[in-house]
C-alpha cells in the first residue's frame, strides 16, 4: 500500500513537472453580446491541428484576431479533435448557437462540412481557408479562400537560383497533397528560371516527399535526416516545407555553415528561431492577412462569397538583407511583380 | 544460449550488402558516403529506442511505452533547457524524466503485476495527453547540440566519412553505448542475471538473484536510454519540441528489436538496415526517379523489412518470461 | 429480489471518480473551474439528444475497433497495426460505395461492407500467414503494413480513386444506397456494434472455433497437444481481427464520413487498443468503456469552447481511468477480490 502511494505521487509529480509550461489558450473573448447588431463575432474551427501549430491553423487564428481587432469584434476558436464532417459540423453549431456571425474553417478537410453549414445558416458568413469551391453548388455567404502556392514557391525558388553556388537545390516536404505539390514544383521551376536567366544549366531541383501516414507533417527527425543527406551531396539551398517535418529540416540545415534554407507558409524567422542562421526567406501565403481582409469586408458589407485568392510572396530577408546582393534583391522584387501580376506563369498546373 | 546465432541467410545478406557497399563506394564515393551516413542518421534514434525495449524485455518486462517515454523526456528536456538556457541541464532532465517514467512503468508491471501491454499503453496516452495539455508555444533553446567531425576517425578510408563526420554528440555516443550494452548483456555478471531473470525467473530466484530488483533496475536503465533518445531528437536533431514528434518511432523500434532478436547488436544492425532503406528511398527521389510514384518509393523500407524477415524464415523467440509478472512460489 | 452490488463492479466507477479528481487538480492548476468543465462534459456528452447521438455514434466505432483488437488478443495475437486494416477496408468500402450504381440499399450497403471487411481481412490475414508459415512476428508485420497501406491508400486516393473536379485529394461521395440510415435518429452503427460484440462473445463462449482460438491464446503448447492446429488458428485469428477492422473502416465511412480522405481515419486502430485493454479483452465488457470514452470525445470541443480548457484534458483523463481501472490501487482500497487480469501473455511466440 505504501509503495503504491509512492508511485501515485511519482505519477502526479511527473504531471507537475510540466508546470513550467503554463496555461494554453489565453484568448477567451467575451462573446455574451454576440447577436447584437453591428457586433462582429468570429469563430475559428481548426482542422485536426492546433492553433499553436506554427503553421496555417495558427495563422488563421491570428488573422481572425487581427480582423476582430480592426472591426472591434470578438474572436474565439475551437480545435477539432476528429477529422470528420460530423465533428466539424458540431463545432460550427457551437458557434452558431452563440450567435456568431462569421465562421472561419481551416483546411480542405473541412470543405464539405463548411458547404453544408453555409447552406444551413444563411445569415452567417463563412470563410473556408484552403477550400476551392464548386460555386455552382455553394451559397453566397461562403467564401473559399485560396492561395497560389506555386507563385510563392516560384519566387523563393528564383531567389534560391541566385543564391546557390553549386547549382544544386532541393525541397524536403510533407505529404504529396495539392498545396505542398504546388509549393515544391513552383520552387523547382523558379530555380530553373533563375538558372536560365544566368545562362547556367542547373540540375533539376530535387523534391523529397514524406511517406504517407498520420505523421507526414509531424516527423522532424525525417526532415532533419533527409536535409542532411541533401547537404552532404552538395545541395546548398533547401526548401523545407511541411509542418514539423519541415521545421526539423530547417533546424538541421542551420547547423551547417554556408548553406541556406527557406521556410514555408509564414515567416519562419519568428516561428522557428533555431533556423535563423540559414533562413534567407520563407515562401509565404498570407493566411492571416487574407482572413482579416475577408472579415473587414463583412464589416463593410462588401463580402461577396465564391472563390477568392489571398496574397502570396516571400518573407523579409531579416539579417540576410545585408548578405543577399542588392542586384539579386532587385531581380527578386521584379520577378515578384511579374508573377503576381500574372505576366509570368509558374508552369504549375 | 548462443550469442552469435548466425544463419546462412544472415551471412549471405551481410556479404551482399558489403559487396553493394564496396561496389558503389568505388563507383561513386561521395554519394555512397552520403547515403550510408544518412542511414546512420535515420537509424540511430531507432536503434537507441530499441535498446530501451531490449533492456526491459531481456529481464522479462515488455515495454510498449517507449514512444511515451521519449515524448515526455523530449518535452521536459526541451522546456527545462529553454528555461535554464542550458542544453546540458536539459539533456540531464530528459534522462531523469525517462528514469521517472520508467519507474512508474516498473511499479505498474513489476510491483503491481499489471498487464504489461496495458502499462505501456497507459504511459503512451498519458505522455501524449500531458505534453499536449501543457504545451506552450514560443519557447526556444539558446542553441542545440552542435554537429562536428571526429578528428582522426573521420579520416579513415571507407567508413570514416560515413560514420564519424557531421553528426552530433549523442549520435556518436550511440556508437559507444550500443556495444557497451551488448558487452553488459553478454559479458558481465549483471547481464547474466538479467538474462536469467528474463528466461527463467524461478531458477534465478532459487539461485539467489532478486528477480524484482534486477527487473526494476533494468527497466529504469531502459528509461534513461529512452530519455536520452527523447532529448536527442529535441535537443540535437531538431532543436525544438513539437507535439507528437516521436511520430511512431517507438513502435518501429519495437519491431526492430524483434527483428534483431532481442540482441543489442542485432537490433542495431536492423535499425541501420532500416535506416539505409530509408536513405535509399530518399536517394531514389534525389536521382529523380519519377516513373515510380513517390508513395511506392517511400514504402521501400517497410516492404524491405517484411521481405527480409519472410525470406529469412527466422523463428524469433522472445525471452521466455517477457510479459509475465513474477510470483514468488510459496513453499 | 435482492440487489447486491458486487465490489468488483465498483472498481471502474471508483476509477473514473479518481481520474476525475486528479483531472480537477490539473484543471484548477490552469486557473479554470473543474466543476464547469465536468458540467459541460456531462451536458454535451450525455444529456442533449445531439450529444447523445454523437456519443453513441463514436462509441459504435470504438466498440468495433476494440473488438478487432480483442479478437486478436484472445488468440494470443497483438494486432497493433489494425490501423492499416481499417484504412484498406474503408477505401475498399468507399470504392464500392461510389462506383457501383443502381443497387438497392439492402444489397449495396451489405455488399460494400463485406468487401471492406474482406480487404481488412486480406491485410490482417497476410500478417497471420507470415507468422504461421515464416515466423514473422505480427507486431513487426502489422506495423510495417500500416505504413505500406498508408502509402497505397494515399496513392489510390490521389490517382485512380480521386474526385477529379476537386483540387483536393478525396474520393467521390459514397452513394446514398451505401450510406447507413439512422433509425429514428438513433445511430445504427452503435446497434450493429453491440450485435457484433454479442456475436464475438458467443464465438468465444460457445463455438468450437472460439474455444480453439482461446486455447491457442492461453497456451500454445497445450493447444498443440490437444490436437488444435496452431498455424490455422493464427491465420484465422488475424484474418478475423483484420476483417473486423476493415468492417470498422467501412462502417465509419457509411455512417460518418461519406467519402474517403485518409486523415478521417487517423487513430481508429490505436483507439481500439485502448478500448480492448479497458475492457480486458472481454467483448461485452468493452461496451460501457466505449460509451464513456465516446461521450468524452464528443464533449471535447465544447469543453474548450465553453470552459476554455485545452481539449487534451480528455486524453489525460483517459490515461488516468485506464491506470486506475487496471492498477490494483483502487481494487485494494475497496477490498475487491478482482485480480488484475492479464489479457496478453507476452509476445506469444
Amino acid at each position: 500500500m505504501k509503495k503504491s502511494f509512492i508511485a501515485g505521487i511519482a505519477a502526479v509529480s511527473l504531471a507537475a513537472l510540466g508546470f513550467v509550461a503554463a496555461p494554453a489558450n489565453a484568448a477567451t473573448n467575451d462573446d455574451s453580446k454576440c447577436g447584437t447588431a453591428g457586433l462582429i463575432c468570429i469563430g475559428v474551427v481548426t482542422d485536426i491541428g492546433h492553433v499553436t501549430d506554427k503553421s496555417f491553423n495558427q495563422a488563421a487564428w491570428e488573422g481572425a484576431q487581427a480582423g476582430a481587432k480592426a472591426v472591434g469584434g470578438v474572436a474565439n476558436y475551437i480545435e477539432s479533435n476528429a477529422a470528420t464532417d460530423a465533428e466539424y459540423g458540431n463545432n460550427i453549431a457551437l458557434f452558431a448557437a452563440k450567435k456568431y456571425n462569421v465562421i472561419v474553417t481551416v483546411g480542405f478537410l473541412e470543405a464539405n462540412a463548411t458547404v453544408a453549414a453555409a447552406a444551413k445558416y444563411p445569415d452567417i458568413k463563412f470563410i473556408g481557408i484552403d477550400q476551392f469551391l464548386d460555386t455552382t453548388k455553394t451559397t453566397p455567404n461562403l467564401a473559399g479562400l485560396n492561395w497560389h502556392e506555386d507563385q510563392a514557391g516560384f519566387i523563393a525558388g528564383y531567389l534560391a537560383g541566385y543564391m546557390t553556388k553549386s547549382g544544386k537545390t532541393g525541397a524536403v516536404v510533407g505529404l504529396n497533397i495539392p498545396p505542398v505539390y504546388r509549393y515544391a514544383v513552383g520552387f523547382a521551376n523558379g530555380v530553373a528560371y533563375a538558372g536560365k536567366e544566368q545562362g547556367k544549366k542547373f540540375p533539376a531541383s530535387k523534391i523529397i516527399y514524406h511517406p504517407a501516414g498520420d505523421n507526414a507533417f509531424s516527423d522532424p527527425a525525417f526532415g532533419a535526416a533527409n536535409s542532411a543527406q541533401l547537404l552532404s551531396q552538395g545541395y546548398d539551398v533547401i526548401f523545407a516545407a511541411g509542418g514539423g517535418t519541415g521545421n526539423g529540416g530547417l533546424a538541421r540545415i542551420a547547423k551547417t555553415k554556408g548553406k541556406y534554407c527557406i521556410g514555408v507558409d509564414v515567416d519562419q524567422w519568428g516561428t522557428v528561431p533555431e533556423a535563423q542562421p540559414c533562413l534567407i526567406t520563407s515562401a509565404e501565403k498570407l493566411i492571416g492577412a487574407g482572413t482579416a481582409d475577408q472579415i473587414a469586408k463583412v464589416k463593410a458589407g462588401t463580402f461577396t462569397g465564391g472563390n477568392v485568392y489571398g496574397n502570396v510572396g516571400i518573407a523579409p530577408y531579416h539579417t540576410f538583407a545585408s548578405k543577399i546582393p542588392a542586384s539579386v534583391q532587385a531581380k527578386v522584387t521584379a520577378i515578384t511583380k511579374k508573377i503576381l501580376s500574372g505576366s509570368l506563369a509558374t508552369g504549375v498546373k | 544460449m548462443k550469442r552469435f546465432n548466425i544463419k546462412i541467410w544472415q551471412l549471405l545478406l551481410t556479404i551482399a550488402l558489403l559487396a553493394i557497399w564496396i561496389y558503389s563506394y568505388i563507383a561513386n564515393t561521395d554519394i555512397t558516403n552520403s547515403v550510408v551516413a544518412s542511414g546512420m542518421r535515420f537509424g540511430m534514434p531507432l536503434a537507441l529506442a530499441a535498446m530501451v525495449g531490449i533492456m526491459c524485455e531481456r529481464s522479462g518486462v515488455i515495454n510498449i511505452g517507449i514512444e511515451g517515454t521519449m515524448l515526455l523526456s523530449g518535452f521536459t528536456g526541451f522546456y527545462i533547457a529553454s528555461w535554464s538556457k542550458n542544453i546540458v541541464v536539459g539533456l540531464l532532465v530528459a534522462i531523469l524524466t525517462g528514469v521517472l517514467t520508467s519507474f512508474v512503468h516498473a511499479m505498474m508491471t513489476i510491483q503491481w503485476k499489471m498487464d504489461q501491454i496495458i502499462a505501456g499503453t497507459i504511459i503512451n496516452i498519458l505522455a501524449s495527453g500531458l505534453t499536449s495539455f501543457l504545451y506552450k508555444e514560443g519557447s526556444t533553446i539558446p542553441n542545440s547540440w552542435p554537429i562536428f567531425d571526429i578528428p582522426l576517425l573521420g579520416r579513415l578510408p571507407f567508413i570514416g566519412h560515413a560514420f564519424f563526420t557531421q553528426q552530433g554528440p549523442i549520435q556518436y555516443l550511440g556508437l559507444l553505448l550500443i556495444p557497451a550494452i551488448w558487452v553488459m548483456m553478454y559479458k558481465t555478471r549483471w547481464g547474466l542475471r538479467t538474462r536469467a531473470v528474463g528466461e527463467n525467473p524461478g531458477s534465478a530466484d532459487t539461485a539467489g538473484v532478486s528477480v524484482i530488483k534486477v527487473r526494476m533496475i533494468n527497466v529504469m536503465i531502459g528509461g534513461a536510454i529512452g530519455g536520452l533518445v527523447g532529448g536527442f531528437i529535441c535537443l540535437e536533431l531538431v532543436g525544438s519540441f513539437s507535439k507528437e514528434f516521436t511520430a511512431g518511432s517507438g513502435f518501429t523500434a519495437l519491431a526492430l528489436m524483434i527483428f534483431g532478436r532481442w540482441n543489442p547488436m542485432g537490433a542495431f544492425a536492423a535499425a541501420i538496415l532500416f535506416g539505409l532503406a530509408q536513405a535509399l528511398s530518399t536517394q531514389l527521389q534525389i536521382f529523380g526517379v519519377t516513373n515510380i510514384p513517390n508513395q511506392f518509393i517511400t514504402m521501400l523500407p517497410y516492404v524491405f523489412t517484411i521481405v527480409v524477415l519472410a525470406v529469412s524464415a527466422g523463428k524469433v523467440r522472445p525471452p521466455a518470461a517477457a510479459g509475465r509478472s513474477y510470483e514468488k512460489e510459496q513453499a | 429480489m435482492k440487489f447486491k452490488i458486487s465490489r468488483d463492479a465498483l472498481v471502474p466507477v471508483a476509477s473514473v471518480l479518481a481520474a476525475l479528481a486528479i483531472g480537477a487538480i490539473l484543471i484548477a492548476a490552469q486557473g479554470h473551474s473543474p466543476l464547469e468543465v465536468y458540467k459541460v462534459l456531462i451536458v454535451k456528452g450525455f444529456q442533449s439528444t445531439a450529444g447523445l447521438q454523437a456519443t453513441l455514434s463514436k462509441a459504435g466505432i470504438l466498440i468495433m475497433s476494440g473488438l478487432a483488437i480483442t479478437f486478436g488478443l484472445r488468440a494470443g495475437l497483438f494486432n497493433i497495426g489494425a490501423q492499416g486494416q481499417v484504412l484498406s477496408g474503408a477505401l475498399a468500402f468507399t470504392y464500392i460505395g461510389y462506383r457501383v450504381h443502381g443497387l438497392p440499399i439492402w444489397i449495396h450497403l451489405p455488399f460494400a461492407l463485406l468487401v471492406g471487411a474482406l480487404f481488412g481481412a486480406l491485410v490482417g490475414g497476410f500478417a497471420g500467414y507470415l507468422k504461421a508459415t515464416r515466423g514473422v512476428h505480427e507486431v513487426i508485420s502489422t506495423i510495417m503494413l500500416n505504413s505500406i497501406m498508408a502509402a497505397v491508400v494515399d496513392y489510390l486516393t490521389q490517382n485512380q480513386f480521386r474526385l477529379k473536379s476537386q483540387p483536393n485529394t478525396r474520393t467521390p461521395d459514397i452513394l446514398h444506397s451505401a450510406r447507413l440510415p439512422h433509425i429514428f435518429g438513433f445511430p445504427t452503427g452503435f446497434i450493429v456494434a453491440v450485435i457484433l460484440a454479442v456475436v464475438v462473445g458467443w464465438i468465444f463462449r460457445k463455438s468450437t472455433v472460439g474455444f480453439e482460438l482461446d486455447t491457442v491464446g492461453k497456451n500454445r503448447n497445450a493447444a498443440w497437444y490437444a490436437g488444435i492446429s496452431v498455424k490455422k488458428s493464427i491465420v484465422l485469428g488475424m484474418l478475423i481481427s483484420g476483417a473486423i477492422a476493415g468492417f470498422t473502416g467501412g462502417m465509419f465511412s457509411a455512417e460518418t464520413t461519406g467519402y474517403f480522405v485518409p486523415a478521417f481515419y487517423s487513430g481508429i486502430g490505436f483507439d481500439g487498443i485502448t478500448i480492448a485493454l479497458l475492457g480486458r479483452a472481454n467483448p461485452i465488457a468493452i461496451i460501457p468503456g466505449a460509451i464513456f470514452i465516446g461521450g468524452m470525445r464528443s464533449a471535447q470541443s465544447a469543453i474548450q469552447f465553453q470552459a476554455g480548457v485545452s481539449p487534451d484534458i480528455i486524453n489525460l483523463l483517459l490515461a488516468l481511468v485506464l491506470f486506475f481501472a487496471t492498477a490494483p490501487l483502487i481494487a485494494k482500497m475497496i477490498k475487491s477480490n478482482a485480480k488484475s487480469i492479464t489479457t496478453t501473455s507476452g509476445w506469444g511466440s
